[in-house]
């Protein structure tokens, strides 16, 4: 039974890490209709900034953690106002091959440096024995990953229903038009929706990196697998984002849990996600909270 | 007064049926055949190395792949970022056939004409089970539901026992009336059949237009209940669609697997299906044109990098990094500029070109 | 405006295109060799020492005139680890006349050996792979398989288990061709007597959490894991592990697990990565150290300084394994050299399947000599083992030749 459980937690460290994740994804989606496909990317250079900010110019964790995450804003920021400004109006395809290229120029710039190719760790700065209790055990960096996660949310949460700039986002998602018309400025509001997500695309990619270790190629797929998170949550659902990744994470832990190694199975955990995102497109294609409903043919 | 038929001079047509002749004028037709007979002469008369003859092959066997992805997301509208799992399935059916019965066995060495139009079949099967989705879904949904299929095809082929999980399986050298093709001929034997198959393939893309199949599909593109209400139905017409990609990217992908000897999951990732789109994009959304310039475009450029960065690598050590990242870097800036600059493609410049000729002696 | 903004792109093309045809010139005179490997890209972290360790010894040759007024030429192509890049590399090496070639991944060199077969051209790949050397004649592995290392590890298992029945062993391999490549032959040992009970191999995906696995297999009972696959994934497990306290600090402890490794899952960039968590890690390979004192270790040193490199790749035994595979190529062609007969594809070969009894090579890094005959194409037949204590790699043992492998060729 203390098996079933520690799936359970290690579901829900791993879940509330896509659900950062996807965190971003949706922001960017909801304000601006845009599917961010470079979001894998943005994750991976806030980890690597992060890094850098903490090993090479030996600031503390924390402070290094807040810092990438105002840098990876402006980033962010910078990198619509360039690309993706000009392409407001254009079919969706151009939109999402821009993206698709910026996923390659960002690999590009990474590959220049040397995150590209080697592997990097954090230094360890918690306790090393992990927490245990009932059979469960925890490390203290996944506990701090998910105790951050959390609070992440819980803040974009609060930046989204009560502040003045998080309701002109939501105005901006849900017709623009009317929003121009109420004097708030789309562009700069698209801009904004970017940074943000950077700023969580970047505190996802800190508590990777802790986690894991830094090395591009799993930070690489790990980009990909916030599609299904998000489609199964629903497009525009913040909430259904944080409610998929959670939900991912346990699957792809009970699948790696109970269904490898069976049958000769392996990695289930990695096709599960997309198996699930079939189902869903299929069933209920706007995903568990999402609320537009997708035209019919 | 009768109609010129060597020079245009612009747009005179006295009915539908002249509007729609795939040669406008004689005098098209004319170069267009000189074309064609270059390009079936000029291997006998320049000889590159196997290096190049490779990339050729490379670049005309993507031909016949980006045909049916333009087909796609031009004549139909919809998207797709599955398009090498759909290659993928072409090739892994000549694989199946090599695994059980060999390599060299009779029918892949002999009746491979045969085994590349199955294996055409067996992708436009795949192509309609997974555009049935496109039943319900539309736009971004469609393209997810294309990149599950592109990972659920890349999962299965590497788990699967029966596919040597991913490793290449072998195909056997082909025999032509002359005997076997040897190595030395190898890429100069193929680079014909790829080449005969991308002229006709390229005729039937032209031709579609002209059927009523063509037309139905571009009235669902532009407006699904105008069309719906006209008595087509546009759910299993985007179903055809699918089916008719599945079948360009099948033979695709066995031309593919005989020129490149082997059938392995690394050449069908999702990294491919980006860059058939990419081809697509630089060339010209839904053009035939854009087709031919896409993928030359594409893949000259990846060896151009290539030699770029040996450059970069030998004279300047130190920066070793930078030679590797100029790949991927060079990629998604050419795509990025061509959507930002030139988002019609190049095939734009070549419609241009073209216009300035059809109007020629006049100026407009 | 935008004329101009066309001329300006259409004339950096130029220049690109120009500079890209015109590199083809860069090539050298006499003695051509080949070299296609994952420089970036996966595997790249062993790739990229292993090149320029092949880069410098090539330079060192050349430098030193070991080959006497002859240069000794090596294209060095990055695949990325893709086989079309590599066989697209093949040919053009091919165009350029290389009487050698050099190659590196499993799932290529696999997939070339038709080519190989058909082209009569010695290979040095950089994959240990049992499987490339059967069906082809020309592949030439540099040190003993990764069956040899994996039955060699099991045998070790089986010789040092304390405690009643047979040791319950996992294996943690690399989702590929390469990862594959030993567990077929572990399998046959087993089924002629080798006493280990074989309860899960597992590949590993691209996992940020290996929780659900490594609690998996302890409730299976698993005592020791053998390890083969690139470092990164061996050391995100051992932190997993570390965090769980499943990690043995003695060999065999009982309710813990014992890690272990082959060639390319070990050595001292896996205990940069894992840091405290590679403790107690057992890990196989043909190399001496470079922590370990010897003319060996002094000559690779040198070599790494002469040439600028620094102190981590020096001591990376991928570098050590590039230089060792165009030491065995470089004295192939010494050897044909001094006998008089000119430099061609078939007499490498003639003096590659000649390096045995007196005629054996002894690179100074290795544990054993080189010898490749007819019917033996693994060059250094011996493996050392090695335990990581305090953070560096100790021998352990003498160095010893796995029994069970010979059993299954016959």
């Amino acid at each position: 039974m203390s098996y079933f459980f520690q799936l359970v937690v290690s579901g829900v460290v791993v879940g509330s890490i896509y659900a950062l994740s996807a965190l971003g994804f949706v922001l960017i989606y909801k304000s601006s209709r845009v599917l961010n496909i470079a979001h894998g990317q943005i994750i991976a250079s806030g980890a690597f900034i992060t890094y850098a900010l903490t090993v090479w110019l030996g600031i503390h964790i924390a402070v290094s953690f807040i810092l990438s995450m105002i840098i990876t804003f402006f980033l962010a920021m910078s990198v619509e106002r360039v690309f993706l400004r000009r392409l407001i109006g254009e079919p969706i395809i151009s939109v999402i091959m821009v993206t698709i290229g910026l996923m390659s120029i960002i690999d590009g710039v990474i590959y220049m440096t040397p995150f590209g190719s080697e592997n990097f760790s954090f230094p360890e700065f918690l306790p090393k024995i992990p927490i245990s209790f009932w059979g469960i055990s925890i490390s203290w960096t996944q506990l701090v990953g998910v105790i951050i996660t959390f609070i992440m949310i819980g803040a974009f949460t609060w930046f989204f229903k009560a502040s003045t700039v998080g309701i002109s986002m939501r105005a901006v998602s849900d017709d623009q038009f009317a929003a121009m018309s109420i004097g708030i400025s789309v562009p700069k509001v698209f801009g904004l929706a970017w940074a943000t997500a950077g700023l969580s695309a970047a505190a996802a990619g800190g508590i990777i990196g802790n986690i894991t270790g830094l090395n591009f190629d799993v930070l690489h797929s790990f980009g990909i697998i916030v599609f299904p998170v998000v489609i199964v949550g629903g497009l525009d659902s913040i909430f259904g984002a944080i409610v998929a990744g959670i939900i991912m994470g346990l699957i792809q832990q009970f699948a790696s849990g109970y269904l490898d190694g069976n049958w000769g199975l392996n990695g289930t955990a990695d096709v599960l996600p997309y198996i699930i995102l079939l189902i869903i497109l299929l069933i209920k294609p706007h995903g568990l909270f999402g609320i537009h409903e997708i035209e019919r043919v | 007064m009768s109609e010129n038929r060597w020079l245009a001079t612009g747009n005179f047509f006295t009915s539908y049926r002249a509007e729609q002749r795939i040669f406008l004028t004689h005098a098209d037709r004319l170069v267009f055949i000189c074309f064609l007979v270059l390009l079936f002469a000029w291997p006998l008369a320049f000889k590159v190395g196997n290096k190049y003859m490779l990339v050729i092959d490379s670049i005309l066997v993507a031909i016949v792949a980006v045909y049916g992805l333009n087909l796609l997301t031009g004549f139909a509208g919809l998207i797709s970022i599955g398009h090498a799992a759909f290659v993928g399935v072409g090739a892994y059916t000549l694989a199946t056939f090599a695994r059980l019965l060999g390599g060299n066995h009779v029918l892949l060495t002999h009746c491979w004409p045969l085994m590349i139009l199955l294996a055409g079949g067996v992708g436009a099967l795949f192509g309609a089970v997974v555009g049935l989705p496109a039943l319900r879904l539309k736009h971004l949904y469609l393209v997810i539901a294309t990149l599950s299929f592109q990972m659920i095809f890349q999962w299965f082929i590497n788990f699967s026992k029966f596919y040597d999980q991913g490793q290449t399986i072998a195909i056997g050298r082909v025999f032509w009336f002359t005997g076997k093709v040897v190595r030395k001929q190898h890429y100069f034997f193929w680079y014909y059949v790829i080449l005969v198959f991308v002229v006709v393939l390229g005729f039937a893309f032209r031709n579609l237009l002209r059927t009523r199949y063509g037309r139905s599909l571009v009235a669902v593109r532009d407006n699904d209940r105008a069309a719906d209400a006209m008595g087509m139905h546009p759910g299993l017409t985007k179903v055809y669609a699918f089916a008719l990609a599945g079948f360009f990217a099948g033979v695709a992908g066995a031309l593919h697997a005989y020129l490149w000897r082997g059938v392995g999951f690394e050449s069908f990732l999702l990294h491919h299906s980006i860059s058939y789109l990419a081809m697509s994009i630089v060339g010209g959304l839904g053009t035939l044109v854009g087709s031919f310039l896409g993928p030359a475009a594409i893949l000259m450029l990846e060896l151009q990098v290539e030699n770029l960065a040996e450059f970069v690598r030998h004279y300047f050590t130190a920066v070793g990094d930078v030679a590797t990242a100029l790949r991927p870097l060079s990629f998604g800036l050419v795509i990025v500029l061509f959507l930002m600059f030139e988002p019609r493609g190049m095939a734009n410049w070549w419609r241009i070109i073209r216009s300035y000729f059809k109007l020629w002696p006049f100026r407009y | 405006m935008k004329n101009r903004q066309v001329t300006i792109i259409l004339v950096a093309m130029f220049f690109m295109l120009v500079l890209g045809f015109s590199v083809q010139a860069v090539a050298g005179e006499t003695y051509k060799m080949g070299l296609s490997l994952a420089i970036t890209g996966p595997t790249s972290d062993a790739g990229s020492p292993y090149s320029k360790g092949a880069e410098d010894y090539v330079k060192y040759v050349n430098d030193e005139k070991l080959l006497g007024d002859d240069e000794l030429v090596c294209f060095i192509k990055d695949d990325g680890y893709k086989t079309e890049v590599t066989k697209r590399n093949f040919e053009e090496f091919l165009d350029e006349g290389i009487v050698f070639y050099l190659n590196y991944s499993t799932g290529s060199t696999m997939a070339l050996k038709p080519d190989f077969e058909e082209e009569k051209i010695p290979v040095i790949p950089a994959s240990f792979h049992a499987g490339n050397l059967i069906d082809s004649d020309y592949i030439f592995l540099p040190i003993a398989s990764y069956s040899s290392q994996a039955v060699g590890l099991a045998e070790y298992i089986v010789a040092n288990h304390k405690g009643s029945g047979k040791a319950k062993v996992a294996m943690f391999i690399h989702p590929s061709a390469f990862g594959r490549a030993s567990k077929d032959d572990v399998e046959k040992a087993i089924s002629i007597g080798l006493a280990i009970d074989l309860v899960e191999i597992v590949e590993h995906g691209k996992d940020l959490d290996n929780t659900a696995m490594l609690k998996r297999l302890k409730s299976k009972g698993v005592q020791y894991v053998i390890s083969h696959t690139v470092q990164p994934p061996v050391a995100t497990m051992l932190k997993g592990a570390q965090s769980l306290g499943m990690i043995a600090s003695t060999y065999g402890e009982a309710g813990k697990i014992t890690f272990m490794g082959a060639h390319y899952a070990g050595g001292p960039d896996l205990i940069r990565l894992a840091g405290s968590a590679a403790e107690n890690y057992y890990w196989t390979t043909s190399y001496k150290l470079m922590t370990a004192k010897g003319p060996g270790t002094d000559a690779q040193f040198a070599l790494a300084k002469r040439y600028g490199r620094d102190e981590k790749l020096a001591i990376s035994p991928n570098y050590t394994n590039g230089i060792m595979v165009v030491q065995v190529a470089v004295e192939a062609m010494r050897r044909a050299k001094a006998k008089g007969k000119k430099i061609t594809r078939e007499s490498l070969y003639e003096e590659m399947v000649g390096m045995n009894g007196y005629n054996a090579y002894y690179p100074l890094t290795t544990v054993g000599p080189v010898t490749f005959s007819k019917t033996d194409r693994e060059g250094v037949d011996t493996l050392q083992l090695y335990m990581s204590k305090d953070g560096v790699f100790h021998e352990l043992g003498a160095p010893f030749v796995s029994e069970y492998v010979q059993k299954i060729k016959q």
